[in-house]
């Protein structure tokens, strides 16, 4: 048995989304399925600061929040068969489903539509999911990622949404050798997309609006850099070239999505997994006919795929452009985030046990 | 040498989009890859109606519509195999393309970036592109299809440019045994759609703003038929089913596109084949986020094309169509633009008419 605390830092008003107070906190009632886990690390993530400033609508207060999560197996229930006590493991930004439903079957658990989320979400029983700028998770063996041995923990971290997020669909829609992907936006997610993307045998575009980050991405692998305009005249060159666009873009307004859209081969996808708090610009369905192209978005990714690219992290030494920082200075990063003043993900480390 | 006359039915007064004047034209200037027919039959399509309102911008007059072409070809060019004098055969809503670009090379040229539509286009030698409400035309051949024996020329003629640009999606979509495709709105298109996907052994569900259509949709055989008209909670009961929807609404603003794609299965495609005048309803990235994806189709490839008439041909499919003589060109359009047609137009030449099925 355990005796680990449930402590973390948490937001209690959205109108003071920066103000953090350490909370101790209920956690979940552990389960036959469940694996517990002594918290190391926490990546800061743009959901985290879209939750709490509350852009993406109301969330539960208190609230702790983060969900790229790294740490130590203290406790495994009856039932787990992939972990055991003293395991580096991690949990991403899914910690539950219905485990029964034929996305759950089919390795789309990631698409069940009763997901649970890591944070500022409610358990059947009514719980509140708490997230990891705290000391200690318990999730389902499911969602629960085994962290390989040669990949460190700091590194892995935000790789469990931020790079997850982007290697689910650069895979699911065929990023590879002889295939052009473009990356829209070079943050958090942005980085990892190239990072990615190169490791899979992709040839890859970034798009950026900072002639400041041509020298990183440059470092990062990217085979082309292209500096974007609102207007979109970058895309003219590019017209009918890219099999795929991953766009991180966090911001709707001045968005030159039409523009971006006739970059893409025949029946190209562009996937959205920036998610703006505004509407999309508007299009019409001619934007859509000279290349038949898709536009979507993608959420997360399974375990599956979230144990293939840890391994393809480990087997090719992927590592992350992160900036460390104490837990207890949440407060400072994610304020820099919202002012996307960070090269490219912050990730914490936790401090209170 | 024809003697084959070109004379159309052409909007002389782009203010006056139903009144259709006769006049003689200079078709496309002949050359080795083409092939020259007399029209028997023309379909009207939404596009026509589009294009002589100026929905869909402003149009040089005078012009002669029509894309869903079938007649009796009269020459073949030297370098032309496929085809001799005599034979049946249609033109869609496509003309000519590169041939050289990789879109043209990948049997994508309904995609090629320089495309030339049937009619409201020019040729690089500068000649206007005039369409089918008319007596003849000559396009390259790999714009000319085939009609299957079995297959009556009237029943043809709205496949071209109708029957393909829903068959191209559903066929790339993978419709066929076990799969459940969605199609909204039934008119013109859409009445092919869902005539099609039955044939091709999809389950399908039709969704219709009013019981209207009702009967018309059972007999055309779908499986089911959701009234979207005053049923906001239309797409609950189908959450994640559904594992593609061909749209073939005309309309933008109001509809609950949200909706629509909530009823697609991961990574489902909702596929706008309808081009509205007006924009699409505003959409939030969110919206997305079942993992299904938005897009569009532009016609088809004339291998799709061909694979479409031997589909009808085999399975006896026939469209719902009423024929009006060409002269009456002016009360179709109209008739389409108030949606009062079940559930295609077509029109038998009558300048100069040919006998022929």
């Amino acid at each position: 048995m355990s005796s680990v605390e449930f402590k973390g830092y948490a937001i209690s008003d959205p109108k003071k989304w920066n103000d953090f107070s350490v909370i101790e906190f209920k956690p979940k009632a552990f389960q036959d399925t469940d694996v517990e886990i002594a918290i190391t690390h926490c990546g800061v993530c743009g959901s985290d600061v879209h939750t709490i400033t509350g852009g993406w609508g109301e969330a539960p207060f208190p609230l702790v929040p983060g969900h790229e999560i790294v740490g130590k197996v203290t406790r495994v229930g009856s039932e787990v068969k992939g972990f055991k006590v003293g395991d580096r493991a991690g949990i991403g930004a899914q910690i539950g489903s219905c485990y029964s439903c034929r996305a759950c079957k089919s390795d789309n658990e990631n698409y069940c539509s009763k997901s649970i989320n890591t944070y500022a979400s409610k358990y059947p029983d009514g719980i509140s999911t708490q997230g990891g700028y705290s000391t200690a998770i318990r999730g389902h063996e499911q969602f629960v990622f085994p962290i390989p041995e040669n990949l460190e923990s700091r590194h892995a971290a935000s790789m469990l949404c931020g790079g997850l997020t982007v290697y689910s669909p650069l895979v699911r829609n065929g990023a590879g050798p002889g295939k052009k992907v473009g990356v829209v936006g070079i943050g958090g997610l942005g980085h990892y997309a190239i990072l990615f993307g190169k490791a899979l045998g992709a040839e890859m575009y970034a798009f950026t609006h900072s002639k400041d980050k041509i020298e990183d991405i440059k470092k990062m692998g990217a085979d082309h850099v292209v500096v974007t305009d609102d207007e979109g005249e970058f895309a003219k060159d590019l017209a009918m070239s890219l099999d795929l666009i991953i766009s991180t873009r966090d911001v709707a307004e001045g968005m030159p999505l039409q523009q971006y859209l006739s970059m893409l081969w025949i029946h190209g996808h562009f996937v959205t997994v920036g998610l703006p708090d505004k509407p999309l610009p508007q299009l019409s369905a001619f934007d859509f006919c000279p290349n038949g192209c898709y536009l979507g978005s993608s959420a997360i990714g399974s375990k599956k795929e979230a144990v293939e690219m840890l391994q393809l992290a480990a087997d090719r030494g992927i590592k992350p452009w992160i900036e460390e920082l104490p837990m207890k200075d949440a407060k400072q990063a994610v304020e820099r985030l919202k002012r996307n003043d960070v090269k490219y993900r912050f990730v914490l480390t936790q401090d209170l046990a | 040498m024809s003697q084959v006359e070109f004379k159309g039915y052409a909007i002389t007064d782009a203010n006056l989009w139903t009144q259709f004047n006769l006049i003689e034209y200079q078709p496309k200037t002949f050359d080795d890859n083409d092939v020259e027919l007399r029209i028997a039959y023309c379909g009207v399509c939404g596009s026509d109606v589009h294009t002589i309102t100026q929905g869909w911008g402003q149009i040089p007059t005078p012009l002669v519509v029509g894309h869903e072409i079938t007649g009796q070809v009269t020459r073949v060019g030297a370098n032309v195999k496929e085809f001799k004098v005599g034979d049946r055969v249609g033109v869609g809503a496509q003309i000519g393309s590169c041939y050289k670009c990789r879109a043209c090379k990948e049997d994508q040229e309904n995609y090629c970036p320089s495309m030339i539509d049937t009619y409201n286009a020019h040729y690089p030698d500068g000649v206007f592109a005039q369409g089918g409400y008319s007596t003849a035309i000559r396009a390259n051949q790999q714009f000319v299809f085939a009609i299957p024996e079995n297959l009556p020329l009237r029943y043809a003629a709205s496949m071209l440019c109708a029957g393909l640009t829903v068959f191209s999606p559903l066929k790339r979509h993978g419709c066929g045994p076990g799969k459940k495709v969605g199609i909204v709105g039934i008119g013109g298109l859409g009445h092919y759609a869902l005539l099609f996907a039955k044939a091709m052994g999809a389950e399908v569900y039709a969704f219709t703003h009013s019981n209207r259509k009702m009967d018309d949709i059972k007999k055309m055989g779908a499986d089911h038929i959701i009234v979207t008209g005053n049923n906001p909670d239309f797409a609950k009961p189908l959450q994640m089913q559904l594992d593609l929807i061909v749209c073939a609404l005309d309309v933008g603003k109001g509809m609950p596109l949200k909706d629509y794609l909530s009823m697609l299965w991961v990574h489902g495609k909702f596929v706008m084949v309808g081009l509205p005048d007006e924009p699409l309803p505003e959409m939030k990235a969110f919206d997305f986020l079942t993992g299904a994806f938005l897009g569009g189709s532009h016609i088809g490839n004339k291998k799709e094309a061909l694979e479409m008439l031997q589909l009808a041909a085999d399975k006896g499919i026939k469209p719902w169509i009423e024929e009006m003589p060409m002269s009456k060109a002016g009360e179709a359009v109209q008739r389409v633009k108030n949606g009062d047609v079940r559930y295609r137009f077509v029109l038998k030449q009558d300048i100069s008419p040919i006998d022929i099925d």
